[in-house]
């Protein structure tokens, strides 16, 4: 039976409710977004009692669905201000799923100071005192709560690091992947500080005895995951020994440069010196010159068929750390001008140990360096910087709210972000399609709300010009697609192969057909997107936010940015555009 | 004329010894496309995916090129 644990940490009890019936359909983004809106007042302070966090596995997560294995989590941002949805790939959802739970609601705050842990099995939920798991950096603490619950194979845990204890707004939440390795993140907007504030330290999950998810049309799910399996199989990107599997998501380092798009030293340059020494070709390079093999990438949860997640290895072939993301190597290399691997692989394994979302801690150490504190490319003192935040001095308190926080404490105007969320990896000056994005994103400044990309630089969906200002039907359209397969409980990177094979789409749908025995078809796709993103807009709008939050930053309008020397130059009117219609 | 190229992803096998994304020089007589370029470092047409020539991306192979002219080419490549 389909279920909510709801979970009150005021006055520390968890109890189930059935699944209501105005939800029926609803899981992952659609589902998260939907209790926000509904059950979060838009002004509450989000640190405060009446702030909530949401997590709720996908429509076809816990399913023999390929790639499908993401837990969105939801609240009201302490970075923004706004609505937040952040989804990783993990186990923990799908066990959360076999075992009936749609959603976990944690709300309430306790009175008294401390930290909870909460163990969902199949005989229910219950929060024990977890004071003796705090201060402490989450490599640490991961193998000892495997091992204490029984194990990877029977247990996932999710977890907030000392940033999320300090309530800082860079904190994200952190599950544990396959290797029981404490890095995958719903890193963005500071939903760490929201469970911190809550005085939830961890959730740990075990499915144990749990049944297989019951499907309402089996013949219709396997039609649907096996149309979607072949064009994942076949797409050149997505398909194994493809771009994502031989050299992960750092492969963009290299096209994005050579697009001058690629944004650095804090966004005044559409190009680094030291692409080449830092994108995915190197790291592949790197760790075959250093383990003596080929390595190919992992898949970060389970029935991952993609595998695009990669590992970096020290000079005596151990493992340094996993996962570094395009994101994270543009946001300590490129932006923050460090071309030294072992120096961005250090500060990506800090940032998975103190709980922090690794784009905006980027983003902020590259605001630091306009602020005077370090010179960019100097990793040594990035290293030092990124141990204050995990030490909690009050420089590091600073660091840890981010790059607004940080630019308006060190009297910074160069601050790259759309509603207090730092950009991420892609230059709207050179990419217009993706500025359009970032300024209409219920979620601020955020590429995975619809990834333009695709089709203004890496020729997948569509062959355009990313210079081109016509953008506003295009970043409309990804956002709907987008809010849709966040809510399947796919990850997004099913994108680069079913955008370009129509039946790998059909059978996403499908599939969720199949689940829930309904009889959506492709028109589906865009109506239910819109319906999430409606939602999400209209807890913005009674959140205080208006049509001028939807801007770019002053200094793009006015700095070319080179080697196109191109300014953001569309027009209010053309922002407002998008969502118009 | 003079061309500064740039190979990725696996396309750099026709290049040993060097780094994907490493800058190396091909001369080619005047007014060469795309298409001749990667016909001269023995790339199958089908490998390539998309070329960046000065930045802007370039989907027609012919276009001609113009020496010092920067190209990257790219065989299909997707991240996030
Ligand atoms: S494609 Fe990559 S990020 Fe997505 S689920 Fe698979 S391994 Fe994880």
């Amino acid at each position: 039976m389909e279920r909510i644990l709801r979970v009150n940490m005021t006055s520390r009890t968890a109890a189930f409710e059935p699944m209501p019936e105005a939800y029926r359909n609803r899981a992952g983004r659609w589902l998260t977004s939907s209790i926000v809106h509904d059950e979060v007042p838009p002004t509450c302070h989000p640190l405060g009692p009446n702030n909530k966090v949401v997590f709720s596995p996908g429509i076809v997560t816990g399913t023999a669905s390929p790639t499908s294995s993401r837990i969105s989590v939801g609240g009201k941002s302490p970075l923004t201000g706004g609505i937040k949805e952040s989804n990783a790939g993990t186990g923990w959802g799908r066990r959360l799923a076999r075992l009936g739970i749609r959603a976990i609601v944690v709300e309430g705050q306790p009175k008294e100071k401390g930290f909870w842990l909460l163990k969902v099995n199949a005989r229910g939920a219950e929060l024990e005192p977890a004071d003796a798991w705090t201060g402490k950096r989450l490599s640490e603490i991961y193998p000892a709560l495997l091992t204490r619950f029984g194990g990877k194979e029977k247990v996932n845990v999710c977890a907030i690091g000392v940033a999320g204890e300090f309530r800082m707004a860079a904190a994200g939440i952190c599950f544990n992947d396959q290797e029981g390795r404490p890095s995958r993140y719903a890193g963005r907007g500071g939903l760490g500080a929201v469970l911190g504030s809550k005085g939830l330290k961890a959730i740990v999950v075990d499915d144990s005895g749990a049944k297989e998810i019951p499907l309402a049309d089996k013949a219709q799910f396997d039609q649907g995951r096996k149309k979607l399996g072949a064009a994942l199989g076949a797409h050149a990107i997505t398909k194994p020994k493809g771009a994502l599997n031989s050299y992960g998501t750092a492969v963009l380092v290299n096209i994005l440069n050579e697009a001058g798009g690629l944004p650095t030293h804090n966004f005044r340059e559409g190009r680094f010196e030291g692409a080449a020494k830092i994108a995915g070709e190197a790291i592949f390079a790197g760790n075959k010159e250093r383990t003596g093999a080929e390595v190919y990438n992992h898949a970060c949860s389970p029935g991952c068929v993609i595998r695009c997640s990669n590992t970096w290895h020290r000079s005596n072939g151990s493992e340094h750390t996993s996962c570094i993301e395009y994101e994270s190597d543009w946001a300590f290399g490129a932006n923050c001008g460090i071309d030294d691997l072992d120096q961005i692989a250090e500060l990506n394994l800090l940032c998975n140990d103190y709980g922090l979302d690794t784009i905006e801690t980027g983003g902020t150490l590259a605001v630091a360096a306009d602020g005077g504190l370090w010179r960019f490319g100097d990793g040594k003192r990035a290293i030092e910087l990124l141990h204050e935040i995990g030490q909690g001095t009050p420089l590091g308190r600073i660091l840890g709210n981010g790059a607004v926080v940080t630019g308006r404490a060190f009297g910074v105007t160069r601050v790259p972000h759309v509603k207090g969320q730092n950009m991420p990896a892609y230059e709207p000056r050179a990419v217009k399609g993706i500025g359009m994005t970032y300024a209409v994103s219920t979620m601020g400044a955020d590429h995975t709300s619809g990834y333009t990309i695709a089709p203004e630089i890496l020729g997948v969906s569509g062959k355009l010009d990313p210079l081109n200002p016509d953008k506003a039907d295009l970043a409309r359209n990804f956002q709907y697609a987008t809010a849709f397969i966040d809510s399947t409980g796919h990850c997004l990177f099913i994108a680069f192969a079913i955008l370009d094979i129509a039946s790998g789409f059909e059978g996403t749908v499908e599939e969720c057909n199949g689940v829930l025995g309904t009889k959506w078809t492709m028109d589906d796709v865009a109506r239910i997107g819109k319906e999430v993103l409606d939602l999400e807009r209209d807890f913005n709008r009674k959140a205080g936010f208006t049509a001028l939050d939807d801007r770019l930053p002053e200094f793009m309008r006015t700095e070319p940015l080179p080697p196109h020397d191109t300014v953001w130059d569309i027009a209010d009117r053309e922002i407002d555009r998008v969502f118009a219609s | 004329m003079n061309i500064e190229v740039r190979l990725h992803g696996t396309l750099i096998a026709a290049r040993p010894g060097l780094r994907a994304g490493d800058p190396f020089t091909v001369t080619i007589r005047d007014g060469a496309s795309v298409a001749s370029l990667a016909a001269e470092l023995s790339l199958a047409p089908a490998d390539i995916h998309l070329a960046i020539v000065n930045g802007r991306v370039v989907y027609d192979r012919d276009v001609p090129l113009a020496t010092g002219d920067r190209v990257g080419l790219f065989p299909p490549v997707g991240g996030g």
